[in-house]
């Protein structure tokens, strides 16, 4: 018997005017027929608005569906006295790791549930101690979730549902807020609990790479399910995919244009080592074996170092939080570094190297505990320098900038820094055409509140913010966080046409290294406080082996590239897109 | 600057009152604030004065740790020290200016501002050494008695419980907002009064935005864990007296008894 079977499932928002009239109805479902077998580990896909996570809300019975049924555990979710009875089988995990957990120490967080369905105390220590083992948080029981890493509190969440011992877990999106450490570790526990203990897994994700192990993928898109089947049918269609704005992962891309060049490779490659198989299998004469040990690492294109290029120098620069007492952390080690004029820069590390607190510097947000910086020649900490003006020189979009959308129009919020510039009136307005213009929203939502714009739209609108002061340097602190593949390739597609159009200076801070690679010149990788390497994408990528120590890895085509080579391929390795890798791969086997 | 408030915090150790039930904990406060002000002379305040350091070594807490959580209201005390000094009629013994000072007005001010100090001292043990959750816990049970006359203890101890676990994240939110702001060229020092509360409206919108977007997600994520109120729920760790308890409570009994027969003696 089937654990999820939804029949003609439809869900409808309806939203009403004061008088309780239906204003619009918008349909989130439309007519979904579904099953899941107990023990699969089901994928749903889908960009933002898809429908997914609606979906996913009916499983656990906190939405009813408008038309048709949806059978969990053969209990329908349409009927009350099964509510509780269904949230206990299909227990659901959220996206945003703070929001979920309602305790403020670990172990009593994840007895919330048993505690609600009043499980006896005894049982539910061992409940709970069962359930952090299964995810590997126990020995954090007493810890207080403030002091745990994103990746971390979501398992907490996972251990939160596993104690009440349900059939099936649904997560929405939880990996979306995560660094790649916290990602790979999530996805860990999850593919453990299906693997060991049974439980019927249905993730929701953007993330292509996630979908690859699982044993049955949906894509769905306004409200319907679009496609179905095991992963191999599902990415074999890379041209639909791509036309519904949804990703492959990057090695099938790749295989996808090589065979599309006449490469002959099988219709749909999901791995590295499928890739290297067949290439291995169909162009095995290209072999050289009396290949040497020799590593090509690039050559290192060093050019003149003329001081007035630099824009902003930083001069042993390091800062120290809480400094003297018991709780001081290093965060930035003695760094030094020259940002040229006009440069794109791409700054890496993982959650806590010190890059965020490094960007801060760069607008005076942060004030250095030693060293000095100079913003075009400028000392920025001598007391006659006007910091303020530092801000709008030197523009800084945050994570998440739309959490900081507060007027009562999208045009009036773009307004306020060219306002707090103390421009007049009039430029103010001009700006503020222009910074919209630029990041390409539509001029129908001008007049619109910032709060009824989608995610994506926001993010534009947050951004137009900090360009309408015209900075000369713009910063990005992980511009693509939570949003899609194409919300994703929009934004740093809107952020390098702005560099090549207006000449800004441009510096990325990301942990994707796709992202980086594709657009920037020069790449800086933080670890510990400190840049360990600086250089352009393919001197850094060189060093992969070197990245994986420090949590990072390198675009997926850098390794593809370092298998054919090991396999004995007479191919360059410095390939970081997907682009370069295909030339390469063909001058080799044509 | 706003992660350094340390006042109300949980402070993990291993220490006898790390272990108590929070009822003790909360009972023994009370005790000790009637008996604060109560002492209205030197052995009585000696008295109180050693059974606090008594109980801040018995605690396992860094006395800097709770020293730190004076320092925000160290304003306070100057200007409620200051008031009772030179405001205090009775026999002068300095005066310069318009100021005098009185031999009443330098006992209030001394006693006052001590008895601040111990007092803010004396409940920041209770929040140091008793989880937020234990606290509310402890709250509902004592005060479970008023649900007969249809107060909703249960609930008002979970928004107690929730409130506590939220106010880290918040007051991180308002950092970045606030920093996000200034990088977009917001102003929150300078300026009169009317000015500055006029500037934090960049910074008060989104911050409730988020707030209600945080309360939404979660009340999403307790109800898909089953929440339903405090009916037929149970506890993981239930308040249960120990034998330490017990102890503890003849110990609250003698100090109590002893300190009102002093304060009957002098």
């Amino acid at each position: 018997m089937s654990i999820i079977r939804a029949k003609e499932l439809v869900h409808e928002y309806i939203r009403r005017d004061e008088e309780g009239n239906v204003e619009a109805i918008q349909v989130a479902l439309d007519h979904v027929n579904l099953n899941v077998e107990p023990g699969q580990f089901i994928s749903i896909l889908g960009h933002n608005g898809s429908g997914k996570s609606t979906f996913a809300k009916h499983i656990n019975a906190l939405l009813t569906p408008s038309e048709g049924t949806l059978y969990v555990d053969g209990m329908n979710v349409s009927d009350d006295e099964y509510t509780f009875a269904v949230r206990q089988t299909a227990g659901m995990v959220f996206q945003n790791p703070d929001n979920q957990i309602i305790a403020s120490v670990v172990d009593e967080d994840v007895a919330f549930g048993p505690e609600n369905i009043g499980v006896p105390t005894e049982q539910i220590i061992t409940r709970v101690e069962k359930a952090l083992k299964m995810v590997g948080m126990y020995k954090y029981k007493s810890h207080s979730p403030n002091k745990l890493s994103g990746g971390q509190k979501q398992r907490v969440a996972i251990a939160g549902v596993m104690a009440m011992e349900p059939k099936c877990i649904i997560l929405d999106e939880p990996t979306a807020m995560l660094d790649p450490d916290g990602r790979a570790d999530v996805l860990q526990a999850v593919h453990t609990l299906n693997k060991e203990k049974g439980i019927t897994v249905i993730l929701i994700t953007h993330y292509m790479e996630e979908v690859v192990d699982s044993d049955y993928v949906f894509v769905m898109e306004k409200g319907k399910v679009f496609m179905e089947g095991k992963p191999r049918e599902i990415f074999k269609d890379v041209d639909l995919l791509k036309q519904h704005s949804l990703d492959v992962p990057q090695v099938t891309l790749l295989a996808h244009e090589l065979r599309k060049a006449g490469v002959n490779l099988p219709e749909c490659v999901l791995t590295r080592k499928e890739l290297l198989e067949a290439l291995k299998e169909n162009y095995g004469h290209l072999i050289r074996t009396q290949l040497g040990g020799k590593l090509d690492f690039p050559e290192s294109h060093k050019k003149q170092n003329n001081p007035a290029d630099n824009v902003m120098i930083l001069d042993h620069v390091s800062y120290k939080y809480s400094p003297g007492t018991s709780y001081e952390v290093t965060a930035l080690d003695d760094v030094s570094l020259n940002i040229k004029e006009g440069e794109f820069i791409g700054i890496i590390g993982h959650t806590g190297s010190g890059k965020s607190t490094l960007v801060q510097h760069l607008n005076g947000l942060i004030k250095s505990t030693e060293g000095s910086i100079y913003y075009r020649g400028q000392d920025i900490y001598d007391k006659d320098y006007d910091i303020r003006d530092l801000r709008t020189q030197v523009g800084m979009v945050f994570q998440y900038p739309e959490h900081q959308l507060f007027e009562t129009t999208v045009f009036k919020d773009v307004q306020f820094g060219p306002k707090n510039q103390g421009l007049d009136e009039k430029e103010q307005i001009k700006r503020a055409y222009e910074a919209l213009g630029l990041v390409g929203l539509p001029e129908e939502f001008y007049l619109a509140s910032p709060f009824e714009l989608s995610g994506g739209q926001k993010r534009r609108a947050a951004i137009a913010g900090v360009i309408a002061m015209k900075p000369a340097v713009l910063i990005l602190d992980e511009p693509t966080a939570g949003l899609d593949p194409k919300g994703r390739d929009d934004i740093l597609g809107l952020i390098s046409d702005m560099h090549e159009k207006r000449g800004d200076t441009v510096i990325l801070v990301s942990h994707s290294m796709e992202d980086v690679a594709n657009y920037v010149d020069r790449i800086i990788v933080m670890d510990g406080g400190k840049p360990v390497y600086d250089g352009t994408p393919k001197e850094v990528f060189a060093h992969y082996k070197e990245l994986e120590k420090i949590g990072l890895a390198a675009p997926q085509v850098t390794y593809v590239m370092n298998d054919l080579k090991a396999a004995g391929f007479d191919v360059k390795t410095d390939a970081t897109t997907v682009e370069e890798a295909k030339e390469e791969i063909l001058c080799c086997v044509k | 600057m706003l992660r350094e408030i340390t006042l109300g915090q949980y402070y993990p150790a291993d220490s006898v009152l790390h272990s108590l039930d929070p009822r003790v904990k909360l009972f023994s406060t009370l005790v000790f604030i009637i008996t604060l002000f109560a002492a209205n002379n030197v052995v009585l305040f000696a008295i109180v004065l050693v059974t606090l350091f008594g109980i801040i070594r018995m605690s396992h807490v860094p006395f800097s740790f709770m020293v730190k959580g004076l320092k925000s209201i160290v304003m306070l005390l100057i200007i409620a020290g200051l008031f009772n000094l030179f405001l205090t009629p009775g026999r002068t013994l300095v005066s310069f200016w318009i100021f005098s000072i009185s031999d009443v007005g330098l006992k209030n001010a001394v006693l006052m501002t001590s008895r601040m100090i111990i007092l803010i001292i004396g409940t920041s043990i209770l929040t140091l050494t008793t989880t937020p959750n234990q606290l509310t816990d402890g709250l509902e049970k004592s005060l479970g008695f008023l649900k007969k006359v249809g107060v909703p203890v249960h609930e008002i101890s979970m928004m107690m419980s929730i409130a506590l676990r939220f106010i880290p994240i918040l007051i991180e939110e308002t950092d970045k907002i606030m920093k996000a702001q200034m990088a977009r060229g917001a102003d929150f020092e300078t300026g009169g009064l009317i000015k500055k509360a006029k500037n934090m409206v960049p910074l008060l919108v989104p911050l409730f935005v988020s707030a209600f977007r945080r309360a939404n997600d979660l009340s999403y994520a307790m109800e898909a864990r089953c929440y339903n109120g405090g009916e037929g729920r149970t506890k993981m760790k239930p308040l249960k007296y120990s034998s330490l308890d017990q102890r503890a409570y003849i110990c609250i009994a003698a100090y109590t008894i002893g300190f009102f027969v002093v304060k009957g003696i002098l």
